[in-house]
């Protein structure tokens, strides 16, 4: 069911003259309620479509028949108060729920006094204070909650007292972790680090002065590149973290001042006075999103997230339904762009065979040679209905443009964008014979296609065609001086005509990619990888270098969820082997890479012989191994094991295992140290789900986790809480302070500072688990085959760390597992099948991929072999030719070129050109600010 | 021209600062109208040449935005 937005998407332009006169007013949910907005509204200035709504609550036409101004005002037409609800019904072969979530409401709190206070607010609140388009303009102060120019007297004397904080507070797990005041046993997952990111940045916007303090249990940091951030938090930004639940909070009614009571980590009561408070709600699943799962029939947990096996991560309990985002367990972005990519590959395995049988193909208009006629430009002005009109005046812009050298047609035109303006476009360029197209209109970043498209309907080749922005540019921060902003328009419409003038038809090179591709790596993430792009029907070539597949996951127990790995792994490699689709290369090394996306060949190495594989794609998923611990008398005594260790002796049901009295797990064995900053991410489920087992096995057995942060986040703190209630004895320490193991005949003495008595305390144990760190295989050779980065830890870097987690900057090659960074047995198979979907992208569009016509060529006669091109260029894409009459001379590959220039600014010689913005167009440009008198 | 009017040459990379312009545009911001607009692909497009023929050309200032 299609909810009516009273506004005709495809007439709405968005100029927002509805919005200046209407009268309605509601709560402004993209700021947190901390501003108003009116009933006719657009969600956030960057919303998909950017289209306008109304809200049927509040406005005055659709609730008392009143108004009605906006109808008046709307230049397109473009309101309908008779729009009705629409039931439309789609035929679909796969499902994807991405429903998200809502930030818990702590109102219900008493302690914290959250609906009373004005200095409490939400986390969701402060993100929107500290942004510049929020309601204070990023400016942080107190009383934030108050209208800008408050209107009620009582607002209007709390305004008076509104003063820049000079210390600010965050209370951690508000609404998480919690089953005494809400039932969110779960960790959100996200708190931690957004609230160390919002401390960040209000002492950047407050000057150093601001004092932060993050009240916290665990801090939790296990993202990529997170734990380096909260050391910096700490010790380059001085944000103070307390570990400690703060009971509540009392006020100061004059000043608004907060005052909170705690008890530090000494066990001291401590009193305290900040000027704002923090919650950092939680995540919470909709009672809608429950509803549609019930209605949907699919499983959920007893939090409402949809439960999901380990070993299909994206697939709910109904077949052909799959989740992904903070539905299915909270989760950060990163892990949310990874789970879309994934449940975009697991619902299109599921269609594989149907692929592009419900396309149709656009019929194409043969292009006109233009090539050596005189230009014949014609520029359409745009009115935008008032938006440009009401403060340009366009019809003298256009009469000016008629005036303008090479321009036959100058034509003003309400609204370019509207599909009769398009078709009457394409009939004057036809009539007209004209040979170049100047649209003066609003941004070409959204409109540009479109009018490029109207130019292939008109059998002109796109590139023959300028925008410019007498929109955004002009009549929108203008107006209040028309006759300035009709010179500028002018001087912009000049501008663009010369620019045409120089334009040449572009030719977009194909991409020819070879539908093969190379997974190297045979671990869970490599395999699901290799799974995926089979069975959409990619020829896969996995590649391990020890002689079975399975990696790291062969040495695994069990599950967080309980999952046998062993016998998910065996089912997995079976597919493998037994696919036509896939070929297994192992005892195989990858010994060079040659070409680039689309047309990969390598070298490898089997059994001492090399074989030349042709590709298309690769995706790198070597993984990472257990570390090998240098400390805690690892080695000397087989009493002291690892994770790994452990999981091997409960696979093969070990008798050792039964006469454990007492085992210790130490968490943080080379991991969040100064040689390796980062966290490990797995080791503490994995403990903590081995504690449990151990205490499964024997109820007496006597089991300690001495740990820095406990990090089992999401719904793995079930596991945390399970074990504290089955008698797993939890003991913190400092990485000053570590425990000290000594190794006697009888039993192993662990000696550390208990943090509750601060006295040393020693443990009599006879296993001893240390959770050694996640080390990746820091491959440079192979970083150095497919141009791809390493960072300081030796994990590869992504192309990018929210939006692009499972692929490189490196076109065609892709990123999946352990290797990206440490990853439990879900997150390892999501990224494998998130580095299939990415993969796709590009096989799919085997006979379309086109290069675009913006990039540089180099004119070889003016070259002078200088290499700065080569050396300067971030896509490798110059080099010199090996061969062919111009040998030595430098070449820019078209596939590889992103078109910025930076080569065509750095050439020497003037030998590089750059289509579309060579130096003689933005020269014409230039020669074209003033007119010519 | 009046005299008293100044011309700002601004090359405004595509994908930042021209993006931005725009959305001073959205956000209905006000500021003087002495700029001129010229798109380039990235700021490592440009070129000392093009600051040069600009003061040439008569502007009062070059922003290079990117």
């Amino acid at each position: 069911m299609k909810k009516p937005r009273y506004v005709r998407e495809d007439r709405c332009i968005a100029c927002g003259a509805c919005t200046e006169k209407c009268p309605g007013k509601f709560d402004d949910k993209y700021n947190a309620d901390l501003k108003a907005q009116t009933a006719i509204y657009v969600e956030y200035p960057q919303a998909v479509p950017l289209k306008y709504a109304i809200n049927p609550d509040v406005c005055l036409k659709l609730t008392k028949d009143k108004c009605g101004t906006c109808e008046e005002v709307c230049p397109a037409d473009a309101i309908d108060y008779t729009m009705t609800e629409e039931t439309l019904s789609i035929a679909a072969g796969s499902i994807i729920l991405a429903p998200g979530f809502k930030p818990f409401d702590p109102s219900k709190f008493d302690n914290y006094q959250y609906a009373n206070f004005p200095n409490v607010v939400t986390s969701m609140e402060f993100e929107r204070i500290l942004s510049a388009t929020g309601p204070t303009m990023g400016h942080v102060t107190t009383f934030p909650k108050l209208p800008a120019n408050p209107k009620k007297k009582k607002d209007k004397l709390l305004a008076q007292k509104r003063k820049d904080p000079k210390k600010i507070a965050w209370f951690q797990c508000v609404g998480s972790r919690d089953v005494n005041k809400c039932d969110n046993p779960y960790c959100s997952s996200v708190c931690c680090m957004y609230a160390v990111k919002e401390a960040i940045i209000a002492k950047e916007h407050a000057g150093g002065d601001l004092d932060c303090s993050i009240f916290f249990m665990d801090m939790r940091t296990p993202g990529k590149e997170f734990e380096k951030y909260y050391e910096n938090a700490k010790h380059k930004h001085g944000i103070n973290f307390i570990r400690s639940r703060v009971h509540s909070v009392t006020e100061d009614p004059e000043t608004g001042d907060l005052f909170i009571q705690y008890v530090d980590e000494m066990g001291q009561i401590v009193k305290d006075t900040y000027d704002m408070i923090v919650l950092s709600v939680g995540l919470e699943i909709t009672q809608q999103t429950r509803d549609l799962a019930k209605k949907l029939g699919i499983d959920l947990t007893e939090s409402g997230f949809a439960k999901t096996a380990s070993f299909e991560p994206v697939t709910t309990s109904r077949d052909g339904i799959y989740v992904s985002g903070v539905f299915n367990n909270p989760k950060d972005i990163p892990e949310s762009v990874l789970d879309a990519s994934a449940a975009a590959s697991a619902a299109g395995d599921a269609l594989a065979e149907v692929r592009n049988t419900l396309t149709k193909e656009f019929p194409v208009v043969p292009e006109t040679n233009v090539v050596g006629d005189r230009p014949n430009i014609g520029v359409f002005i745009c009115d935008c209905g008032s938006n440009i009109a009401g403060v340009v005046d366009c019809p003298h812009v256009t009469e000016y443009a008629a005036t303008l050298p090479y321009v036959t047609v100058a034509e003003e035109t309400t609204y370019a964008c509207s599909q009769d303006a398009q078709d009457k476009m394409v009939e004057i360029i036809k009539e007209k014979g004209l040979n170049r197209v100047v649209v003066a209109a609003c941004t070409p970043k959204t409109h540009e296609p479109l009018f490029q498209e109207t130019l292939k309907n008109a059998g002109l080749n796109k590139y023959l065609f300028e925008m410019t922005n007498i929109r955004n540019h002009n009549s929108w921060v203008h107006k209040n001086n028309p006759d300035i902003a009709t010179d500028k328009a002018k001087d912009l419409v000049r501008m663009a005509v010369a620019k045409a003038a120089l334009a040449q038809p572009l030719k977009e090179e194909k991409i020819n990619v070879n539908a093969s591709v190379m997974v190297v790596g045979g671990g869970l993430a490599g395999m699901t990888a290799a799974r995926s792009l089979a069975s959409q029907g990619y020829e896969t070539h996995l590649i391990e270098k020890k002689d079975c597949l399975g990696g790291e996951a062969l040495k695994l127990w069990k599950t967080a969820q309980g999952e046998d790995v062993q016998k998910e792994l065996d089912a997995l490699i079976k597919e493998i082997t037994s696919n036509d689709k896939i070929v297994v290369h192992t005892n195989t090394t990858l010994e060079g890479v040659d070409g680039f996306v689309g047309n990969f060949t390598s070298q490898l190495k089997t059994d001492g012989k090399t074989t030349a594989l042709e590709h298309g794609v690769a995706v790198l998923a070597t993984g990472a191994k257990a570390l090998e611990p240098d400390e805690y008398s690892f080695g000397k005594d087989d009493r002291i094991i690892r994770t790994l260790d452990l999981d091997k002796m409960f696979k093969e049901n070990d008798p050792k295992l039964d006469t454990v009295q007492s085992a210790v797990f130490i968490q943080c064995v080379g991991s969040r140290e100064p040689q390796r900053p980062y966290c490990s991410r797995v080791c503490c489920t994995h403990s903590v789900d081995n504690a449990i087992a151990l205490k499964e096995k024997n109820p007496e057995t006597d089991v300690f986790i001495i740990y820095r942060d406990i990090r089992t986040y999401g719904e793995r703190e079930l596991l945390y809480k399970e074990a504290r209630e089955k008698g797993v004895i939890f003991i913190r320490y400092d990485v000053e302070n570590k425990p000290e193991v000594v190794v006697e005949e009888e039993c192993l003495k662990i000696t550390l500072t208990d943090h509750v008595l601060n006295k040393p305390v020693t443990i009599h144990a006879d296993l001893l688990t240390l959770a050694a760190a996640l080390v990746p295989r820091k491959d440079e050779r192979l970083a150095n085959f497919f141009k791809v980065p390493l960072n300081d830890e030796g994990f590869f870097v992504e192309k990018h760390a929210k939006l692009g987690p499972a692929e490189f900057a490196t076109d065609g090659v892709f990123v999946a597992g352990s290797a990206h960074y440490p990853k439990p047995v879900n997150e390892a198979i999501t990224q494998g099948r998130a580095a299939a979907s990415r993969a796709l992208t590009l096989l799919a569009k085997k006979d379309s991929l086109f290069t675009s016509g913006n990039i540089a060529s180099v004119d070889v006669q003016k070259c002078s072999v200088c290499g700065v091109c080569i050396s300067i260029c971030p896509y490798n894409a110059p080099s010199f030719l090996a061969e062919g009459r111009f040998a030595g001379k430098a070449d820019v590959n078209p596939v590889l070129c992103k078109g910025c220039g930076l080569c065509v600014a750095s050439c020497r010689s003037g030998a590089i050109h750059l289509r579309g913005f060579d130096t003689n167009q933005i020269l014409s440009q230039i020669f074209a600010l003033d007119e010519v008198s | 021209m009046a005299d008293d009017n100044i011309k700002i040459v601004s090359f405004l990379c595509n994908w930042c600062s021209y993006g931005a312009a725009d959305l001073a545009g959205v956000s209905r911001m006000e500021y003087p109208a002495d700029i001129r607009v010229i798109r380039i692909p990235c700021s490592g497009r440009m070129s000392p040449k093009f600051i040069l023929s600009a003061f040439r050309e008569g502007a009062d200032a070059v922003w290079v935005s990117g």
